[in-house]
C-alpha cells in the first residue's frame, strides 16, 4: 500500500465531511416537522432551466475570454523577461482576485460607467458587463497560473529549438503547446468554477433577473425561501454540471511523458524584442490596471484620516491577517498531501485515479459556502457554542475554497518534481523530513509560495460565512467595507478597500518571497 | 526559508492563543443585523448606555440581515442563545410569529410616533421608514409626482433597484407596485423595467451606483437626503413624493420564549422605547424612531418629503403571497 494514501485518505475524509455532511444536515433539516419539505418539481419550471442556461453559457463565454488572451499575455510574458516594470506587473494581476466583488463592480463601473473613462452607456449592464468584471478577475488569475507552464520547460529544449531553426510556429507546436497542454485544462476549469459561482457581479451588472446564475437560486432558496432541501438538490446541481466540465476539460489534458532530466528549467535564451507582445503585455496591464487606478483615485481624494484613526479597522485588519495566513497555511498542507498522492499515483501509471484525488480538491470550490456554513451550523449549534467556532469554520471553509488554487500552482510542478526524482530519492533511501528539505522543497517553494499567496489573498479579500455566523468582535477588512457601504459611507468604503488591497499586495509579496525566494516569477 | 515558515506557524500560535477570556455578569444576548452593530450604527452607543443601567452585558450580534435572523432563529430552534431580536420588520413577523418560538413582550407602547395604531403583543417597533425614490436635483428637475408617472411615462427618468429575492427594499418595491397596480403589478413592471438600469442584490450596490450617476433615480427610503444633509451638509439629494403614498417598512424586535433572562430582555424592550435610546436612531439608523415626538427629531428631518399615506399590506398576506409574487415579477423580468 502506498505510504502516501493514508494521509491523502485522510484529507479526502475530511473534505468529504466539510462537504457532504453539512449538505446531508441541511436534507436532514427538511424532513424535520415545521419544515416544508419543499416543491420539489421546480425541475419542471422554465425558471430553473433558464437559470441552469444563463450560469453556464455567462460561465462558458467568461472562461473563454479569459483564458484564451491570458494564454498569448502569459507567452509574451515568459518569452519577454526583461519586459521593464515585469516583476511589479506580475504582482499587479494577483490584485483583482482579492477585490471584494461589490468593489470590483464600482471599480468596473467606474471605468465603464456612464461618468466612466470608456462610457458604455446602459449596453454595461449585461452580458456585456458580467464579461468585463470577469475578465478582469480572471484573465490576470490565468496569466499568474499558466506562466510558470512556460518556466517548466526546460532550457535545453530551447536550444534545440534554436539549432533547428524552428519558427515560432514550430516552437508553440512542439515546445510551448505540449508543455501548455498538461496545466490549461485545469486553468480553464478554475476559471470556469469561479464564474459559475459569481453572483454579486452577475446579478448587478447583469442588468435584471434575466441574469440569474444557480448561485443566486441557492442563495434564495436559502433565505426568503428557506428551503434547504432545494438548496441542497441545486448545489449539487452545480456540483455535477461541473464534474461534467471537469469531465471534457481534462479529455483535453495530456500529462507529459516522463522524462528524466535535473535541467534547470527556464525561458527563452535570447528574448528577442517583439513589438506585438509588448503590445499585448501592456493591452493587458491598462486592463487590469484601470478598475484598480479609478478605486485608488476615488480612495485617495476619500476621508483617509478617518478611516486610518478607526479602531475598528487595526481590529479588523488583525483579524483579516489571522483569518487569511491560517487558512492558506491549511490549504497548502492538504493540497500538498493531496497533490503527493496524485503524482506517486500518476507515476504508478494509474493516471486516472491521480485525476480524480485532484478533481475531487478543486471541485468542492462549486459548492456555495453559504450551503456549508449553513449546514455546519445546522450540525454544530445543538452541540456547541458556535460562537466559539467562528474561526475554525471560516478558516476551514475558506482553506476548503483555496484548495483548487493550491491544486493548479502547485500541482504540475510537484507532477514534475516526482517525475524527475522519486526513484533517485528511493535509491539514496532519503524520505521524509531530509526529502522534504534537500529534493521537494528547494524546486517547490516558488509555486508553494504562488499557491500560498493566492489562498491567503483571497481569504483575506473573503466575505463568505463571517457575514453568516456574526459574531461581536469578528469584523475583517471586508465585512467593514459591507458595514460602511451600508451606511452610506461609500466613500470610508473606498478607502478601506484601498487598505485591503494594500495589505494583500503586501501578504502576496511577502509569501511569495519568503517561501519563493529572491528569483522574480 | 524554512525559518520564515516556521516563523509563521508561532505567530498563528500566538494569535490562536490570545483569543478568549471574558466576564462574569449576566448577559443579554440580542440578534440584529450588522449596520445595527457596526461602529456606524446605533449598536455602540445603545451598547454604552443600557449597560450603564443594567448591570449586565448586552452582546449585539450582527447578522447580515432581518431574514438571516429569521432564518437562524428556526435552524436554532428552543436552543438560540438569543434573548432578542431586533431587526426583522413587518414583511417577516408573520413567519417569525409562525414559528411559537417568540414570547408575548407584556410591554406597552405609550408614546407611539407611528402612523397607525400599534397592537402586537409580540413584536414591538423601535423604528419605522418609507421607501421612495431618491434623486439628485441637480440632476434631475423634475422628478414624477406619482408611481404611476414613473411607470407610464416612457420618456422618465432611468431608475436603479433591488431584487426583491435577496433585499429587503426589492421585496418593499415589489409590495408597493402590487399595492398601487393590484392584479395590472406584471403590465406595470413590463413597462417600468425598460427604464431599469439594474437590479441590485442589496441596497449598498444600487446606492453605489446611484452616487456614481449610473441612473436618475435610485430605490432607497425617504429618510435619505437626511443622512446627505447631516453627516455632509449635502442639500442635493431629495426623495420624490409619490402621490399614492409610500410603502412602508416598520423594524421591530421580540423576546424569545427560550430566553433565560426574561426580565432583562424585558427591561431592554422597556429601554428600547425609552428616549435615550430613541433618539440615537435618527442619526445613526437613518430612520424614523417609533416613540420620539417629531419635535425631538434632529431638524433636517423636517425638510423631508410627508409620504403619507403609508402603504402596507397584512402581514399574513405578504406570508402568504410574497412568493407567488415574486415569481410574477420573475417572469415579467425575465422577458
Amino acid at each position: 500500500m502506498n505510504p502516501r494514501a493514508i494521509p491523502a485518505g485522510l484529507i479526502l475524509c475530511l473534505l468529504a465531511m466539510l462537504v457532504l455532511v453539512p449538505l446531508a444536515g441541511l436534507v436532514n433539516l427538511g424532513t424535520l416537522p415545521g419544515y416544508e419539505s419543499g416543491d420539489l418539481q421546480f425541475w419542471h419550471s422554465a425558471y430553473i432551466r433558464r437559470v441552469l442556461f444563463f450560469s453556464l453559457w455567462q460561465a462558458i463565454l467568461s472562461t473563454l475570454f479569459s483564458v484564451v488572451p491570458a494564454i498569448l499575455v502569459a507567452r509574451a510574458f515568459a518569452l519577454q523577461p526583461a519586459f521593464p516594470l515585469r516583476g511589479v506587473l506580475l504582482r499587479l494581476f494577483a490584485l483583482p482576485l482579492v477585490v471584494p466583488s461589490v468593489v470590483a463592480v464600482m471599480g468596473v463601473v467606474s471605468v465603464y460607467g456612464s461618468d466612466g473613462w470608456l462610457p458604455l452607456g446602459r449596453t454595461l449592464y449585461g452580458l456585456a458587463g458580467i464579461l468585463l468584471a470577469h475578465v478582469f478577475f480572471n484573465l490576470p488569475l490565468a496569466v499568474r497560473l499558466l506562466l510558470p507552464l512556460w518556466q517548466s520547460i526546460p532550457r535545453r529544449h530551447w536550444h534545440l529549438a534554436e539549432q533547428l531553426d524552428m519558427n515560432a510556429w514550430q516552437r508553440w507546436r512542439f515546445l510551448e503547446w505540449p508543455a501548455l497542454r498538461e496545466g490549461l485544462p485545469g486553468v480553464m476549469l478554475l476559471v470556469f468554477m469561479l464564474c459559475l459561482t459569481s453572483f454579486a457581479v452577475v446579478l448587478t451588472l447583469g442588468g435584471g433577473p434575466k441574469s440569474t446564475t444557480l448561485e443566486v437560486a441557492i442563495y434564495q432558496s436559502l433565505r426568503f425561501d428557506f428551503e434547504p432541501t432545494r438548496a441542497v438538490v441545486l448545489a449539487l446541481l452545480q456540483l455535477c454540471l461541473c464534474l461534467l466540465v471537469a469531465g471534457l476539460t481534462l479529455k483535453l489534458q495530456r500529462l507529459p511523458e516522463v522524462e528524466i532530466t535535473i535541467d534547470e528549467a527556464s525561458t527563452a535564451v535570447k528574448p528577442v524584442y517583439r513589438p506585438l507582445q509588448l503590445l499585448l503585455i501592456s493591452l493587458a496591464a491598462i486592463y487590469v490596471a484601470m478598475p484598480l487606478v479609478s478605486m485608488l483615485l476615488d480612495a485617495l481624494a476619500g476621508p483617509l484620516a478617518q478611516v486610518i484613526s478607526n479602531s475598528a479597522l487595526w481590529r479588523s485588519i488583525a483579524n483579516t491577517l489571522f483569518i487569511g495566513l491560517s487558512a492558506a497555511l491549511a490549504s497548502v498542507v492538504a493540497g500538498w498531501l493531496l497533490l503527493r498522492y496524485s503524482a506517486s499515483l500518476a507515476l504508478a501509471g494509474l493516471v486516472g485515479r491521480a485525476r480524480l484525488v485532484e478533481l475531487s480538491g478543486s471541485i468542492v470550490y462549486v459548492v456555495p459556502p453559504l450551503v456549508i456554513g449553513t449546514g455546519l451550523f445546522v450540525l454544530l449549534s445543538p452541540h456547541v457554542d458556535v460562537f466559539g467556532w467562528v474561526y475554525p469554520i471560516v478558516i476551514a471553509v475558506n482553506a476548503l475554497m483555496g484548495l483548487p488554487f493550491v491544486i493548479r500552482s502547485l500541482g504540475p510542478a510537484l507532477r514534475q518534481n516526482h517525475a524527475r526524482y522519486d526513484r533517485l530519492c528511493q535509491s539514496l533511501a532519503l524520505s521524509g523530513w531530509s526529502r522534504l528539505r534537500y529534493v521537494e522543497w528547494p524546486l517547490l517553494r516558488r509555486p508553494l509560495g504562488l499557491a500560498m499567496a493566492l489562498v491567503a489573498a483571497l481569504a483575506m479579500g473573503d466575505l463568505g460565512v463571517i457575514a453568516l455566523f456574526g459574531t461581536p468582535n469578528t469584523a475583517t477588512l471586508t465585512l467593514l467595507i459591507y458595514q460602511q457601504l451600508g451606511a452610506y459611507l461609500i466613500a470610508d468604503a473606498t478607502v478601506t478597500a484601498l487598505l485591503l488591497l494594500l495589505l494583500c499586495l503586501t501578504v502576496f509579496w511577502l509569501l511569495e518571497r519568503g517561501i519563493g525566494g529572491r528569483a522574480d516569477a | 526559508m524554512l525559518l520564515f515558515l516556521r516563523s509563521c506557524l508561532v505567530a498563528l500560535l500566538a494569535l490562536w492563543l490570545s483569543s478568549g477570556a471574558s466576564a462574569a455578569m449576566p448577559t443579554l444576548t440580542v440578534y440584529t443585523y450588522d449596520s445595527f452593530t457596526s461602529d456606524w450604527g446605533p449598536g455602540p452607543q445603545v451598547k454604552k448606555a443600557f449597560e450603564a443601567q443594567c448591570g449586565c452585558q448586552l452582546n449585539l450580534v450582527g447578522l447580515e440581515d432581518g431574514v438571516s435572523m429569521l432564518n437562524r432563529i428556526k435552524l436554532e430552534g428552543g436552543n438560540t442563545r438569543a434573548d432578542l431580536v431586533l431587526g426583522i420588520d413587518t414583511n417577516l413577523t408573520a413567519e417569525a410569529r409562525a414559528t411559537g418560538l417568540f414570547e408575548a413582550h407584556g410591554v406597552t407602547l405609550k408614546s407611539s410616533s407611528l402612523p397607525e395604531p400599534w397592537s402586537d403583543n409580540t413584536f414591538l417597533p423601535y423604528d419605522y421608514g418609507y421607501f421612495a425614490f431618491v434623486y439628485n436635483r441637480e440632476r434631475l428637475a423634475s422628478p414624477p409626482a406619482s408611481l404611476r408617472q414613473l411607470v407610464e411615462d416612457d420618456n422618465g427618468p432611468t431608475i436603479l433597484v433591488q431584487d426583491p429575492r435577496t433585499s429587503t427594499p426589492g421585496l418593499g418595491l415589489l409590495l408597493w407596485v402590487k399595492k398601487v397596480y393590484g392584479d395590472q403589478a406584471d403590465a406595470a413592471w413590463a413597462r417600468l423595467s425598460k427604464r431599469i438600469v439594474t437590479v441590485s442584490k442589496g441596497w449598498s450596490e444600487a446606492y453605489g451606483l446611484f452616487l456614481k450617476n449610473e441612473a436618475d433615480m435610485v430605490l432607497s427610503y425617504t429618510t435619505s437626503p437626511a443622512y446627505h444633509m447631516i453627516a455632509e451638509q449635502d442639500q442635493r439629494f431629495a426623495a420624490a413624493r409619490f402621490s399614492e403614498g409610500h410603502y412602508q417598512q416598520i423594524e421591530v424586535a421580540g423576546m424569545l420564549r427560550s430566553s433565560q433572562q426574561k426580565q432583562l430582555a424585558r427591561d431592554f424592550l422597556e429601554f428600547m422605547l425609552s428616549e435615550r435610546f430613541q433618539s440615537i436612531i435618527p442619526t445613526t439608523n437613518w430612520m424614523y424612531p417609533a416613540a420620539l415626538a417629531r419635535s425631538s427629531l434632529p431638524p433636517e428631518f423636517a425638510q423631508l418629503i410627508d409620504p403619507s399615506p403609508a402603504l402596507l399590506f397584512d402581514e399574513e398576506l405578504v406570508a402568504e403571497r410574497r412568493k407567488a409574487w415574486v415569481d410574477e415579477w420573475l417572469e415579467v423580468m425575465s422577458r
